[in-house]
């Protein structure tokens, strides 16, 4: 992990990522929002830094940066919102403030990793049955996936494999294919496509 | 970010050695000189990518040198991957994530037989039952920790009914959750519970059919809605708790559009019953305090001042114990319980006779 090992106690911790916050608000560099922001969503892969990243309202700094014209930090925030996205009390705050519309946009972008962690994501925001909110398996959310699990790209058809089998039912799969049949579906596959293995 | 089949490392993007960031600024500055990257859990994978192994025909040296960091359960070769001339390329599956983690930040960058090791994860050698269970364990592992954390919580403060029938909650999940558990070794080496599931570690896990991988299946089902109705009495405990911390902090002041109203939801669900630690402890050095106030540590009278309520205490004697500390214990001590019956009436009848024998 691009991340120094845990040292300081968990008061420095706090003072250390609220530093990091205040940094990726104040800095006009690129560059070092770029990096503030990987920093972050690194630190959000351990649980044990949850109370803080909630606190200092880091959750919704993942969620406004998904709307940046800069695609790296794209990718890093929709990573960040992955590593941390399978906790409970993270889960319901992203669903509660509006992620999802935001995530879903991230399936249509260029970058490999970016699609990768959106559709983890929303695996991760699903619950199997009917505890999910719908939006996750509308579809063309459904519809994506099945395009995705064509792909030549290994990652990302094993992931579109998984979440048509666990997260979509069936007949929502199905219904999916015949639409697909009729419309020219505008989401297309990232840009970098690995040739097959 | 496109990709080239022909140069070194570079049939996948993930593969290429990133230039190290040499523009951190100095608190953020790590130990090592890092590239600037996010890992998640989509990156990381069991089966690692050795490059630049110099090709002197040491395979199971570099194999061994590996095994340090866990049990591998393959490798080879990757003859057809692009590598520099007179080196090698090698696939390494490690048994279980959190070894792979490990020796690919071990084994990084170091000199082996002359040559630099370049490791990276390769999850796209994983087949699909392998990257769901991946996914997985990584969502039971977060559940679990964070359910270890909220029950340490929520033992510092006030009990309640919820408790009981929480550990025995607890004690379930993690004996169903304990095949599971045995793929991490937690990486921050925190006190997890379910350690000694892990260190039985069932020779399930050796074969290839892991049993836990159908019990999982369901997991991934059952897991968030067991968690979500374990977690339903925490979640609050841990927002309230979060909450009241923020006027000690500096929250995050969001130049753009965010939706308040959500926040204040969050603040407002916070249960009264509960009061976070810092508020106890203010609690009580506040009692300290008063206490203080009081002026009984030298035996003064309880006052002048202090008004009069409940029927007027017998009168007892003081007896001089002919030496001045002992005096002064005795007098702390009545002192002390002139104070706790004024807090608490119902004590006097009974137990004021039996103190006063002690003291006496």
């Amino acid at each position: 992990m691009a991340q120094k090992p845990k040292v300081d106690p968990h008061v420095g911790r706090l003072g250390y990522l609220q530093a990091l916050v205040t940094e990726f608000q104040e800095t006009e560099s690129q560059d070092a929002k770029e990096q503030v922001l990987a920093n972050l969503a690194n630190f959000a892969y351990d649980p044990s830094n949850y109370p803080y990243l909630r606190q200092l309202q880091v959750l919704d700094l993942f969620l406004d940066s998904l709307s940046e014209e800069n695609e790296t930090l794209v990718e890093f925030a929709i990573g960040g919102l992955c590593n941390l996205c399978p906790d409970r009390a993270n889960k319901e705050h992203i669903l509660q403030t509006g992620g999802i519309p935001l995530i879903i946009n991230c399936l249509s972008s260029p970058n490999e990793e970016t699609v990768l962690s959106a559709v983890t994501t929303i695996m991760y925001l699903s619950s199997p049955g009917s505890g999910s909110p719908p939006e996750l398996t509308a579809m063309p959310v459904v519809q994506c996936m099945l395009r995705f699990s064509l792909s030549a790209n290994t990652r990302l058809r094993n992931l579109a494999q998984i979440f048509l089998e666990d997260f979509c039912s069936p007949s929502q799969v199905a219904e999916a294919r015949t639409w697909q049949a009729h419309s020219a579906l505008g989401i297309p596959l990232p840009r970098t496509e690995a040739p097959q293995q | 970010m496109a990709s080239s089949g022909g140069e070194l490392g570079g049939v996948f993007d993930h593969h290429v050695q990133r230039a190290v960031c040499d523009t951190r600024a100095k608190y953020r500055e790590g130990r090592r000189p890092r590239a600037v990257r996010v890992y998640t859990i989509n990156l990381e994978s069991r089966y690692l990518l050795i490059q630049g192994v110099p090709a002197v025909g040491a395979m199971k040296e570099l194999v061994e040198r590996f095994a340090l960091y866990g049990a591998i359960e393959q490798y080879n070769p990757l003859d057809e991957y692009p590598a520099e001339d007179f080196t090698e390329v090698y696939l390494i599956k490690f048994m279980n994530l959190q070894s792979a983690r490990t020796a690919k930040r071990k084994m990084d960058e170091q000199s082996f037989f002359g040559g630099l090791l370049h490791v990276c994860y390769a999850p796209e050698f994983e087949t699909v039952e392998e990257t769901r269970k991946k996914l997985q364990e990584r969502k039971a592992y977060i559940t679990r920790t964070t359910k270890n954390k909220d029950h340490h919580m929520t033992k510092k403060k006030l009990v309640t009914e919820l408790k009981d029938t929480k550990d025995f909650r607890q004690d379930f999940h993690s004996r169903t959750s304990g095949p599971c558990a045995a793929t991490l070794n937690t990486s921050t080496g925190n006190s997890d519970p379910c350690l000694p599931y892990s260190c039985e570690l069932p020779l399930c896990y050796f074969s290839s059919k892991c049993p836990c991988s159908s019990g999982e299946h369901m997991g991934w089902a059952s897991d968030s809605s067991w968690s979500g109705r374990n977690r339903a009495g925490t979640v609050e405990h841990c927002m309230h708790n979060d909450s009241s911390q923020k006027i000690q902090m500096k929250p995050f002041k969001n130049s753009l559009a965010c939706p308040g109203a959500q926040k204040a939801t969050t603040s407002s669900e916070a249960v009264d019953r509960f009061m976070p630690r810092t508020t106890q402890l203010q609690e009580r050095k506040r009692r300290r305090e008063d206490d203080r106030k009081v002026g009984t540590f030298l035996g003064t009278s309880t006052s002048s001042n202090a008004v009069m309520i409940g029927p007027l205490l017998p009168h007892i004697p003081k007896v001089d114990m002919h030496d001045d500390s002992l005096n002064t214990t005795a007098n702390l001590i009545r002192n002390k319980l002139q104070e706790v019956f004024h807090l608490c009436p119902n004590l006097q009848k009974t137990s004021w006779k039996m103190c006063v024998q002690v003291v006496h």
